[in-house]
């Protein structure tokens, strides 16, 4: 077994070599619906093979790292810019200032080139229309309004620790509250959830099902798997303003493929390869690409300013609080 | 001790010598390294130097020691309850002779051939949120909150009993009928005679299916993962401190407190509690009569029976409905439209399950009983700890397993992460010690005056091996062959850790759409599997006959 295993490595090292001028290695952390849509576009329009491994963006993170002397790819390409700022404080990424990149605002690409974002995702709440009518209530658009008694046991959301939409919940109420002020609000709205999930997304579905009222998830999510499926569901957003991530991608250093790397990304700017977002209803970053239907612009939504730096700093010491404070707190 | 003549004669059978190595390499390499490098990454917090201080988190934080009480209090009280369950089913088969038995105990090995969270999935199509019991037949009016422990111990209580039944049913069995008569006879009442009799030799089988389910419970994953709401188990805390929080050192820790006190379970129960049995079976002829019950014991243990397949049959019944409704608790009309799912965007997974559980069986069944040839017929240094080696993972939680490759074979010269062949190492360890018990066993019973008259009638060993042993091992190597195949068709706990984008297995779409509230579909997806499983049984079963050596000799005959 353990022959054959060699033998496949080294079938897989032969072939990897043999091709290496026209194949891109990439690691992914979007879904595995979504990444083909990009890739198989970026292919055809220029003839570059890509290798795809999907993985989640701390495993790709840790692979990147396990990998830091022998890389095996050349390109990370999605999942929050956190991550990838951390790679870049571990000096496993190559800097790369893309030319399409130049229009883009500072908070969207990090300032020496070592990632740079793609799409723009805002945190939103997912309300189901039925029972909100049943309840008498408007849609929440405060971080207030969760709080009514109407939604008490009514409310779903994930574990900070178990998903990236949660964390960015925790932390854009860090930046819009302060921390104290942002735990203290949080002890009273865990009075209201009816249960936390594991990943970010599951409770679009349970409110399109009418389990609880309201979700707190990506705008993007509650489109595509709540508006878009026909479940009765809206979406609304916090006038105080509301979190967001930037989806990111980055050249890995010493990979085997940099300049193909830089070519998928400059291509991965286009408004072309930008308006295919649109059937993931991810808001574009390049301004000339279309949106989606029932989607949202960057402008429409009030954001708060936030410090991935920080925010990708002091994850492990805020989630702790937060478990000690709030899901484990008297 | 080892006499020089000894090792000489193993030194001078070369391919028996390569065996053994061979056997004890793979032992240690995918049993031993993976469950150390756990232990070692929880000594290791920072990446280098060695300290206690995850284990000094473990015991002061209360999210950590949580997850650890939580998980005793469950396993203390499915084993109870389970064991309970198990006994008055067992009772009722053996003892008090109630219809339809054979219908009784095939209802009963349901949980043990499905997949281990399909009766959480039933529970939450009956008793959740959305559930048809709770939300369409009494409109909310009865709250049950089956998220957390109460539903987690309905849930794995009904999982796990029919391993209670099972030890408990041959227990029973062994008991000799002519004690109880004799109690009987000795003008004790039957009451009495139960529990001066029947219950204290049935007692070393007790309190053996009691450490077996209780080690279930705790290694269960599947059904905390769904059903535990904020009671956390740690299983599933240890999935989420190192899938969620990247914090590999205290999922590893967490994961050594899991595994503590499975391993003592497990050793108590195979060491400690085998040599206690109370042997009644003597070899002499008893022919095993059941002492006829009162018509009322004979109506109460039918209809408690009755009620615990009842219920059983719910829940089965109910994912296979929900299979074909269009949205659980929105929209029940029915539709194959979960199906046609499956088998179109799920193919992926169907295809690659499949192939990887159909590549781990053989290779498990032919290690399996090569390990228990030598071990149960060869003389050699370290027979008994290369047994106990093999016999490990059967203790070892899937957890533990799981985390252990992802740690040790993610590196040179072993980078196995993100291949098949990873999770194909999984299900032939995981699963081995299966085939190594039985392949011993139907040893044990060929008598060596067998081989040797082969030898004697100038066979050589050789062909002794082939004509004598290997036949008469059969009917144990189809069955090993069987169990790993089920068992990795429907595994989860361990390969959670090792699954990548390229291989994805059916039981992590379950959850996946578990968790997206895709009730409908993940009933369908586990029918799927379901019919697979039953396919491969049925195939087995086909192949057992066609090869077992008391098939041929009775073909042989008419």
């Amino acid at each position: 077994m353990k022959k054959l295993g060699f033998v496949v490595l080294v079938l897989a090292l032969l072939a990897s070599t043999a091709y290496a001028a026209q194949v891109l290695h990439m690691y992914t952390a979007l879904d595995g619906n979504e990444w083909p849509i990009y890739v198989r576009a970026f292919e055809k329009a220029t003839g570059i093979k890509v290798e795809v491994v999907r993985m989640s963006s701390g495993e790709v993170l840790a692979r990147v790292e396990a990998e830091a002397k022998n890389p095996q790819a050349s390109i990370w390409f999605g999942g929050p810019a956190v991550d990838q700022i951390a790679a870049k404080k571990k000096g496993l990424l190559e800097p790369y200032k893309s030319p399409n990149a130049w229009s883009m605002p500072l908070a969207f690409k990090d300032p020496d080139g070592y990632w740079t974002g793609f799409y723009f995702g805002a945190i939103g709440f997912a309300s189901n229309t039925e029972q909100l009518k049943e309840l008498g209530v408007e849609p929440p658009t405060s971080w207030y309004d969760l709080l009514k008694p109407e939604f008490k046991g009514r409310i779903s959301l994930a574990y900070p620790y178990t998903s990236g939409t949660a964390y960015t919940v925790l932390a854009s109420l860090v930046a819009l509250m302060g921390e104290d002020e942002a735990f203290e609000y949080w002890k009273k709205l865990h009075k209201q959830i009816h249960h936390y999930n594991k990943s970010g997304s599951a409770c679009v579905t349970q409110v399109g099902l009418g389990e609880v009222t309201v979700g707190i998830a990506f705008a993007h999510d509650v489109i595509k798997k709540g508006i878009s499926k026909g479940y009765p569901v809206t979406l609304s957003f916090p006038k105080e303003g509301t979190g967001y991530e930037v989806g990111a991608m980055s050249i890995i250093k010493g990979g085997p493929e940099p300049e193909l790397a830089k070519k998928f990304i400059d291509w991965m700017l286009t408004a072309e390869a930008q308006n295919l977002m649109k059937q993931w209803y991810r808001i574009p970053l390049n301004p000339d690409a279309e949106v989606a239907e029932g989607s949202v612009k960057m402008g429409d939504v009030k954001v708060v300013p936030m410090d991935f730096d920080y925010f990708g700093r002091e994850k492990d010491r805020l989630i702790e609080r937060w478990k000690n404070e709030i899901e484990y707190g008297s | 001790m080892y006499t020089f003549k000894q090792i000489k004669r193993i030194w001078n059978e070369p391919v028996l010598l390569a065996m053994i190595v061979l056997v004890v390499v793979l032992l240690i390499v995918f049993v031993i390294y993976p469950i150390a490098m756990v232990f070692f990454k929880s000594l290791q917090p920072t990446g280098e130097g060695f300290d206690l201080s995850v284990y000094k988190a473990l015991f002061t934080k209360k999210y950590f020691r949580a997850p650890f009480f939580n998980s005793l209090k469950l396993g203390v009280s499915v084993a109870s309850v389970g064991v309970l369950v198990g006994y008055i089913f067992a009772y009722a088969i053996t003892r008090v002779n109630i219809p339809g038995k054979v219908f009784f105990r095939t209802a009963a090995s349901f949980p043990i051939i499905s997949p281990p969270f399909v009766i959480a999935l039933a529970a939450i199509l009956l008793f959740g949120r959305n559930g048809f019991i709770t939300h369409q037949l009494l409109k909310g009016k009865l709250n049950v909150e089956i998220y957390g422990f109460w539903g987690l111990l309905v849930v794995e209580t009904l999982a796990y009993f029919p391993t209670a039944f099972m030890t408990l049913e041959g227990i029973l069995q062994s008991i000799d009928p002519a004690l109880e008569e004799a109690s009987l006879s000795l003008k004790a009442s039957k009451w009495k005679t139960f529990w001066r009799v029947t219950f204290p030799l049935s007692m070393p089988g007790i309190l053996a299916s009691w450490l077996l389910v209780f080690s279930q419970s705790m290694a269960d994953f599947g059904n905390p993962l769904i059903l535990s709401g904020n009671y956390h188990v740690l299983s599933v805390a240890a999935y989420l401190e190192i899938t969620g929080s990247y914090r590999i050192p205290y999922g590893s820790g967490l994961a050594i407190l899991l595994l503590i006190p499975t391993l003592i379970a497990f050793f108590v129960q195979r060491y400690w509690l085998s040599r206690k049995s109370y042997i009644t079976v003597t070899g002499k002829p008893s022919a095993m009569r059941i002492l006829e019950p009162t018509k009322w014991v004979k109506a109460i243990f039918t209809l408690v029976s009755a009620f615990l397949v009842g219920i059983i049959f719910l829940f089965y019944g109910t994912v296979f409905y929900g299979s074909f409704t269009k949205l659980w608790g929105v929209d029940h009309s029915l539709t194959l439209d979960n199906y046609r799912y499956v088998f179109d965007i799920g193919s992926e997974y169907l295809k690659d399950t499949l192939f990887l559980a159909t590549i781990a069986t053989p290779f498990s069944g032919v290690l399996g009983m090569i390990t228990a040839y030598l071990v149960a017929r060869k003389e050699f240094p370290g027979r008994r700890v290369v047994e106990a080696l093999s016999l490990l993972t059967f203790a070892v939680p899937g957890t533990v397993v799981g985390i252990g490759y992802l740690l040790a074979f993610n590196q040179r010269p072993l980078m196995l992460t993100g291949t098949a062949l990873i999770i194909i190492l999984v299900f032939v360890f995981r699963y081995l010690p299966v085939g190594v018990q039985n392949g011993v066993a139907a040893l044990y019973q060929i008598d060596p005056a067998i081989e040797e008259a082969s030898l004697d009638l100038g066979a050589s060993s050789y062909r002794t091996f082939w004509k004598i042993t290997m036949p008469l091992m059969m009917p144990a190597f189809f069955a090993a062959l069987f169990y790993t195949f089920v068992k990795s068709m429907t595994a989860i706990s361990a390969v959670i850790f090792v699954v990548s984008g390229k291989w994805q297995l059916i039981t992590v779409a379950i959850l996946g759409s578990v968790e997206n509230s895709d009730l409908a579909q993940a009933a369908a997806f586990s029918y799927v599997l379901i019919g697979f499983v039953v396919i491969a049984m049925f195939l087995l079963r086909w192949i057992t006959n066609l090869f077992s050596y008391q098939e041929r000799i009775r073909r042989a005959r008419a």
